[in-house]
């Protein structure tokens, strides 16, 4: 079990040595324009003109399409049958089984909202596989984004891995006694409480001890935070998130124009 | 000068009749180690507390008398100004990882970029605490990946690193095994040679008795000994309120009473000590 | 006082680390239930507790937090359901503010406004964004019902309102007893204590 959930993969690239800020503006501007974008096949095109390219420069690839592809797959799949099958405004019968009918627009609609997710998914990925937290956030917070949230972010990373092996323990006890498909509802509520109890007052009871220590290390100091890490700049990367703000703005336009 | 002057000290934590510190009074100085002994809910992690400013600005409740820190009284200081003065380490070494680094440096670093210190002049204060508490090794390494002794070192260097007046510590070493409880201790006196003030809240008696100057013992929130070890730990005092004494006291002690040990000789607090009585009764 | 220094107020150190936990217990607590099959999700608890203890803003961030961690690293599903968990927290802090987190019944009551407020905000990005059939187990009722001749609209919120009041009743009520397991000393740091 890895020590915090970050997903940053640590290679020698132009995109890792991006900065963050920069890298936070193409996803989101990736993101904006896949869903809000024009043209049914722009996240399709977004995803194998923009993202692919981008995950081999960085030189992060197969992982990239690995993690996108086990992400999207399963729920991909359960739109395409939903969807197929009920999507309300299905007229054109493709095929024909006992009492179920597969619908052309079902599975366009199904197709289109799949490759968004996928296209949503991918630009989120591609900047947490490059990207440190850890530079993600200094950087963020030199930006003027409260301490308090980068906090919050950071903390929640570290946080969650540590929760989660106390509770895979409590899940492997639940197993080993076939609780988790067998009994009723309440045999198996009744023996879940008494292992997760603990593992919450716990949790919760610590958190007063780490308040106090958070504030013992000055956190709460009205004094203006200083930052160890460097994290590089550049005019032309800040050119380069203006231009994709009026870009995202012009595709957003161009699809809500003819309304 | 004294670095600490507590008067009459009196605290209530929130919704509790019974005072947690009662009428305290002492005083400690600079560079002074004095240890605060006592059993479970005599008030030392209270007084821990009070001498960084936690009670009351964190826990709130009710508090009389003064206590000053370095000439700052901590009823009338915002926490974020006495941090600056005393450092607090206490006892569970997880739950003093602050969460928001990565890796055991930039752990270290987190206190100073708080406090606004340059980052030119914060590599080379952390390396010399990373070196001083013997952690060098970990600097890339997760802080949740430790041990318990090596997380208490590292909770330890990321107070230092503030360079505090002083140290409180509440039972720095109660959550480690015996290393790791060694290799804090070390540390802690590494620092009291270097001539800081350190006051720390300890059951382990034989401990308190090779590196205190002076030990105060709580018995229900009030002081009831205040003097050199040898004095206060020897004291029946302690065991009337279950604090219990050094096993060399106790050992000589019996020892006593079956006539093996020089009835003028003082009670021992310290290994040397007792060897030293021992030999002395067989001449 | 002024809405920042409320802000400022239910942003304590305390709520900052409690955040982290309340979203750790979300996603915990959502995993085993998923596992077990229980018939609720059960994976907002922590975000009611920091709404009821820290106010409905610092509820509203824990919920979307704990929706973009599971989304990012569960199933990206979750993602577009943000303001879903958003709402949820901030309800809850608003009914906790009304006084409605002070016994079990009033307890149940706020169970229901927030499922009213999250079927109603759920429904809205179901129809804007899958049309009506998502990848829930539950949209087999809502097809049923779309099948049968209702709206998506319809049927969409009909759905919700099946699935949403069981879940945040009893997301509601855990939350609660939780808070009531605590000692009174421990609650007391928190900036909205009088609330729970």
């Amino acid at each position: 079990m890895p020590d915090n959930l970050s997903l940053y993969i640590e290679r020698d690239s132009p995109l890792q040595r991006l900065n963050p800020l920069t890298k936070l503006a193409i996803s989101f501007s990736l993101i904006l324009i896949g869903f809000l974008g024009p043209g049914y096949w722009l996240a399709t095109l977004l995803f194998i003109c923009v993202l692919v390219p981008l995950s081999i420069w960085g030189k992060i690839g197969p992982e990239f399409l690995q993690r996108t592809v086990r992400l999207i797959l399963p729920l991909a799949l359960f739109l395409f049958v939903m969807q197929s099958l009920f999507y309300p405004g299905g007229r054109t019968v493709l095929w024909r089984f006992w009492i179920f009918s597969v619908k052309l627009e079902g599975v366009q609609f199904a197709y289109l909202t799949a490759t968004r997710l996928m296209n949503m998914v991918g630009a989120f990925l591609l900047l947490l596989l490059s990207t440190h937290p850890s530079t993600l956030m200094t950087d963020l917070t030199r930006r003027g984004v409260s301490p308090s949230l980068t906090y919050i972010l950071v903390s929640t990373l570290q946080i969650i891995p540590q929760m989660r092996n106390k509770a895979n323990t409590i899940i492997d006890a639940q197993r080993s006694r076939g609780l988790e498909t067998q009994g009723s509802v309440r045999a198996r509520i009744g023996a879940l409480l008494p292992l997760v109890g603990p593992l919450v007052f716990g949790s919760l009871v610590d958190v007063e001890e780490r308040a106090i220590a958070l504030e013992a290390r000055a956190f709460k100091a009205k004094r203006v935070k200083t930052s160890l890490i460097h994290v590089p700049d550049s005019v032309r990367q800040r050119q380069v998130r203006i231009g994709l703000v009026v870009l995202t703005l012009v595709m957003i336009g161009i699809r809500l124009w003819p309304l | 000068m004294a670095i600490i002057a507590i008067q009459n000290l009196t605290y209530h934590y929130p919704q509790t009749t019974q005072p947690a510190l009662q009428d305290l009074s002492f005083q400690v100085e600079e560079g002074e180690f004095v240890a605060v002994i006592g059993a479970n809910g005599a008030g030392k992690s209270t007084l821990c507390y009070a001498l960084t400013g936690f009670a009351p600005h964190f826990f709130r409740g009710e508090m009389s008398g003064q206590v000053l820190v370095a000439g700052l009284d901590t009823r009338h200081t915002p926490l974020e100004e006495l941090m600056l003065v005393a450092g607090l380490v206490f006892q569970n070494p997880g739950n003093q990882i602050s969460g928001a680094k990565f890796t055991v440096y930039e752990e270290i670093a987190f206190g100073l970029e708080n406090l606004g210190v340059p980052p030119a002049e914060m590599r080379p204060r952390i390396d010399r605490i990373m070196a001083l508490t013997g952690i060098t090794d970990f600097a890339n390494r997760s802080p949740y990946a430790l041990s318990g002794g090596q997380q208490q070192r590292v909770a330890l260097a990321s107070i230092l690193v503030m360079e505090p007046k002083l140290l409180v510590l509440d039972e720095p070493t109660s959550q480690l095994d015996p290393i790791g409880s060694r290799e804090v201790f070390e540390t802690i006196r590494a620092m009291s040679k270097q001539g800081m003030t350190v006051i720390m809240a300890e059951h382990k008696l034989e401990w308190v008795a090779t590196f205190a100057d002076r030990v105060i013992a709580l018995a229900n929130g009030e002081i009831i000994l205040n003097g050199p070890p040898a004095e206060v730990l020897t004291s029946p005092l302690l065991i009337e309120h279950h604090i219990g004494q050094t096993r060399y006291t106790t050992v000589a002690k019996q020892a006593q009473a079956e006539q093996l040990w020089p009835p003028e000789r003082a009670l021992p607090v310290v290994i040397d000590e007792a060897e030293a009585g021992f030999r002395a009764y067989k001449k | 006082m002024s809405f920042s220094e409320r802000l400022k107020a239910d942003f304590s150190t305390m709520t900052l680390v409690l955040i982290p936990v309340a979203i750790a217990i979300n996603i915990v607590i959502g995993q085993i239930v998923s596992l077990l099959k229980l018939p609720v999700y059960l994976d907002s608890i922590g975000t009611v507790l920091v709404g009821v203890l820290a106010g409905p803003w610092a509820g509203a961030l824990t919920g979307v937090l704990s929706n973009t961690i599971w989304g990012l690293t569960i199933d990206p599903n979750a993602l577009p359901w943000f303001p879903v968990a958003l709402f949820i927290g901030l309800v809850a802090g608003l009914c906790a503010n009304a006084g409605l987190f002070k016994t079990w019944w009033k307890v149940v009551i706020s169970g229901l406004l927030i499922a009213i407020v999250a079927a109603i905000v759920s429904s809205f990005i179901n129809v804007a964004l899958y049309g009506g059939i998502t990848a829930s187990g539950s949209s087999f009722l809502t097809a049923y019902l779309m099948a049968s001749g209702r709206g998506v609209i319809e049927s969409v919120l009909a759905t919700s309102f099946i699935f949403e009041p069981i879940d945040k009743v009893a997301t509601a009520l855990l939350a609660w007893f939780i808070i009531k397991g605590l000692s009174k000393r421990y609650v007391s740091r928190f900036p909205r204590a009088e609330n729970a």
